[in-house]
């Protein structure tokens, strides 16, 4: 007997279910950083506001990456619902320890798609996560990177006003 | 000639020598999908909420209306009809798998 699953489908289906939680996570991480644009806007920090869209535009190109390889592969994406967006913030450091933990949040689903990659030996989707294991080491050092700019100036004053303008540079 | 792919307690699912497609007979209908029409059945069926079938406050009926092939065929199955359901569903996809492992 063919195994018609198999001819239209390059990837396993379970792994493909847990690409679709993935995509609606990526979007949710993009309306989180687009609300958080949003907060650092009205608060003047225009630096700011300027890294958390450019933030939330990646976080939807990481959810159009996964979306795109569902469907070359024959699988079915599913376009996302995303809920629960936070608009309250009490500061722009919160605002960042918020943005690690999101992000540590999403390098283990991914770390945990891997390992599913593993167990079922789908190593087409494997290779794809790799580029995905690599960008979050690097999302996770921005964020960090943002935090140490606390650590070293303090929020008092001028501070912030000081961070703010060295927002640009931790992306490097 | 056809062969089954699988068989669970209330539904069989057929694959044709020729052609790549597959059929789901489902109360007594016979119904031809294409691979694409058998993943958009799987999801919807896998995302029915079984538990709230047995919250009446929920599902006060135990009843599940399913369209299928874009709203091409309607179905009203109760609850065991639907847990069978899931299962065949998921029947359908290891054989797959099975077949991967035994020809790799
Ligand atoms: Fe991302
Ligand atoms: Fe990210």
């Amino acid at each position: 007997m063919k195994d018609l699953v198999r001819q239209r489908l390059s990837i396993n289906v379970d792994v493909m279910d847990l690409l679709n939680e993935q995509i609606v996570k990526e979007a949710h991480s993009s309306s989180v950083y687009l609300a958080m644009a949003s907060w650092c806007d009205h608060n003047a920090l225009n630096n700011s506001a300027e890294f958390f869209y450019e933030q939330s535009k990646e976080e939807r190109d990481h959810m159009m990456r996964i979306f795109k390889f569902i469907n070359d592969n024959g699988g079915m994406a599913i376009s996302p619902e995303v809920t629960d967006i936070p608009h309250d913030f009490d500061s722009l450091e919160g605002i960042f320890e918020t943005s690690l933990e999101q992000e540590i949040a999403i390098t283990k689903s991914i770390h945990n798609i891997v390992l599913k990659c593993r167990k079922v030996n789908d190593l087409a989707t494997e290779s794809f996560l790799q580029w995905f294991v690599k960008e979050q080491m690097e999302e996770e050092q921005t964020m960090r990177k943002a935090l140490d700019l606390f650590d070293l100036m303090g929020t008092d004053g001028i501070a912030l006003k000081l961070i703010d303008e060295r927002i640009p540079k931790i992306k490097e | 000639m056809e062969t089954i792919v699988f068989k669970s307690r209330y539904y069989t699912a057929y694959q044709p020598e020729k052609g790549r497609c597959f059929f789901a007979e489902i109360q007594g209908k016979r119904i031809k999908m294409t691979f694409c029409q058998l993943l958009a059945f799987r999801q919807k069926v896998l995302s029915i909420d079984i538990d709230a079938h047995f919250n009446p406050e929920e599902n006060r009926h135990g009843i599940e209306i399913l369209t299928l092939c874009n709203r091409e065929h309607l179905f009203v199955l109760d609850t065991l009809e639907i847990i069978d359901l899931k299962m065949f569903v998921e029947g359908i996809f290891a054989m797959s798998e099975l077949h991967t492992l035994v020809s790799a």
